[in-house]
């Protein structure tokens, strides 16, 4: 079992008029390599599980195992060994400033000890453009220049392949496409999809879209009011059509239904 | 006539300010370009290097140890600035400007009085020049040898899988994070070595004129960020050789332009004000290009 969440717990300014349950004894379990997507209407505790996980929101009570370790007390960059996240903001997940091949080199060594040695050199330079040419994107003759000059698509795609690039033991994707254009969107969903299964990462993928959490994964969290409402294993998941999902859950946010 | 004169007897002695202030100038590029995180501590360091690097010459110690010295308690009080702000919650602009208001009293006790005389001193001009400390041209080339070669490691280091991650931090924090970087650790670093730098610009600055003072540091700051704005107007910042350049280019620019002010006829007290006009010129010229536009269609208006 690669990732244990149980009984996590997170109540935002308790005592408060503004109290606000967030997660409500969330218990679930990851085999290694499961890619499991998680739905549920704004406010249902999605991004505070995923940021639970990475260790931004630490959570008042309950265990977060990864590999059978408490990880649950660890600042994010200790757990970033371990895990790594594809944000929903394009703009979060890379360094404007530095080069293409710069982030890649800054992935490399996610959770690493950083050294004296140069963070680029021949063999890491050719071993970042074969990564990134499995983009198709031709982002593989701009190595040098800036991701400021890259659109949200394209740093996405950056992100993902640099989120892949230490197989991490848990990726976390929140609703990572929510920002692109259609087209865009389609194209780093299919990317992660390749990524995902094709190097077997234990994954949790967030979305909005009814459609794709159907499409993608290999199980089906829907979440609400802070707790798992529905896991589906992958036969079930199977089974499921877009009205079920709305049907059984009574989710009339349309923002759901459009995705 | 006269005033070519005038500026002809400045130019040299100018390109040796120029070279001097390029490290203060980049002291205050480093926080402010690639840490994204304004510091005015370069202000406090310029002349607490220079009263470090007096006391150690007075003390015996030699031109070189008294740089290093000077560069080493420079860390210390960047790092110091750095650690108010982050765990302080200073923020650090304030943390700044306590730190080099403490750094008065402490530069009058570390010198025991306001200022120290190093007439009968070796520095590192009478060492690497001759006896009487060299002509202003041959000084000039020494501290720009010196500039380059603190450039080179910077340039080195910068590209090192530490540098490059305090180059993300300086970018992008939540993601540096994300990546497994402890920010606190980096920005502490890069703050402490802006330290080094101005208080290494200092201790230059006491041996050249043997003579450490401290009123040294007013408006260290503001040449700074003078000149790394104007040196990046000139070479532009799109790649990090460009965005190192650019402080000691604009640094060495920068005093000619106020070598022609003074040929000019202005007083050197009227420098000040214009070099803040200037900044404050630069600064607004996006604004002001900006407000020109949206002011009808905006919702500033409605607000
Ligand atoms: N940092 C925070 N401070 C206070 N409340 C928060 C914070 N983050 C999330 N919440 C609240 O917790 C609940 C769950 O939010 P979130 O996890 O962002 O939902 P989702 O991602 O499923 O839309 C919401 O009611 C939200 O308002
Ligand atoms: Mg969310």
């Amino acid at each position: 079992m690669s990732v244990r969440v149980h009984g996590a717990s997170k109540v935002f300014s308790p005592g408060t008029p503004n109290e606000k349950t967030a997660l409500k004894q969330v218990d679930f379990a990851l085999e290694d390599g499961e890619f499991a997507v998680v739905i549920g209407s704004n406010g249902a505790g999605k991004s505070t599980l995923l940021n639970a996980l990475a260790g931004e929101v630490p959570i008042d009570s309950g265990e977060i195992l990864i590999d059978g370790r408490d990880v649950g007390s660890e600042p994010v960059y200790k757990r970033a060994r371990l895990i790594s996240r594809v944000f929903q903001d394009p703009m979060l997940g890379t360094a404007p400033e530095l080069s293409i091949e710069e982030n890649l080199a800054v992935a490399a060594r996610r959770g690493r000890r950083k050294t004296f040695r140069l963070g680029l050199n021949r063999r890491n330079r050719e071993y970042f453009r074969e990564r990134i040419s499995i983009l198709g994107l031709g982002l593989e003759s701009r190595l040098s220049e800036k991701v400021r000059s890259l659109s949200g698509g394209q740093r996405q795609s950056l992100t993902l392949i640099m989120a892949a690039l230490l197989a991490p033991r848990l990726m976390l994707l929140d609703e990572h496409t929510s920002a692109l254009d259609p087209r865009a969107a389609e194209l780093v969903l299919k990317l992660t999809s390749d990524v995902v299964t094709g190097e077997a990462i234990t994954t949790l993928m967030v979305t909005h879209n009814m459609q794709h959490a159907l499409r993608f994964g290999s199980r089906l969290f829907m979440m609400h009011e802070g707790g798992i409402v529905l896991d589906a294993a992958a036969e079930e998941k199977s089974g499921l059509t877009v009205n079920d999902l709305v049907g059984r859950f009574h989710v009339t946010d349309d923002k759901m239904l459009l995705g | 006539m006269d005033f070519l004169d005038i500026y002809l007897n400045l130019f040299t002695v100018s390109l040796v300010q120029g070279a001097i202030f390029a490290f203060p100038a980049l002291a205050v590029m480093i926080p402010f370009r690639m840490l994204g995180l304004p510091d005015l501590t370069s202000e406090g360091a310029f002349p607490f290097g220079a009263a470090i690097a007096a006391t150690f010459t007075v003390a015996g110690f030699g031109p070189v140890l008294s740089l290093s010295a000077a560069v080493l308690f420079g860390f210390v009080v960047g790092a110091a600035t750095a650690l108010i702000h982050l765990y302080l919650r200073v923020p650090s602009l304030l943390a700044g400007i306590i730190v080099l208001t403490m750094l008065f009293s402490i530069n009058i006790r570390v010198m025991g009085k306001p200022n120290t005389a190093l007439f009968d001193n070796d520095s590192i001009f009478t060492l690497a020049l001759d006896a009487d400390g060299g002509e202003p041209l041959t000084q000039f080339a020494l501290i720009l040898a010196l500039v380059l070669v603190f450039l080179a490691v910077f340039y080195w280091f910068l590209n090192t899988e530490l540098g490059m991650a305090l180059r993300c931090v300086g970018a992008n924090q939540a993601m540096s994070r994300a990546q497994g970087i402890p920010t606190h650790y980096y920005i502490v670093a890069g703050i402490a070595m802006a330290g080094g730098f101005s208080a290494f610009g200092g201790a230059v600055m006491a041996q050249h004129q043997a003579y450490a003072d401290v009123n040294m540091g007013v408006g260290v700051l503001i040449v700074g960020l003078a000149a790394t704005i104007l040196g990046e107007t000139l070479v532009g910042r799109s790649t990090l050789i460009r965005q190192l350049v650019a402080p000691v280019v604009g640094s060495l620019a920068y005093f000619q332009v106020v070598a022609v002010a003074l040929a000019l006829g202005l007083k050197p007290s009227d420098l000040k004000l214009l070099t803040g006009l200037f900044v404050l010129t630069t600064l607004s010229i996006p604004i002001v290009l900006q407000a020109r536009l949206p002011v009808r269609t905006g919702s500033r208006s409605r607000r």
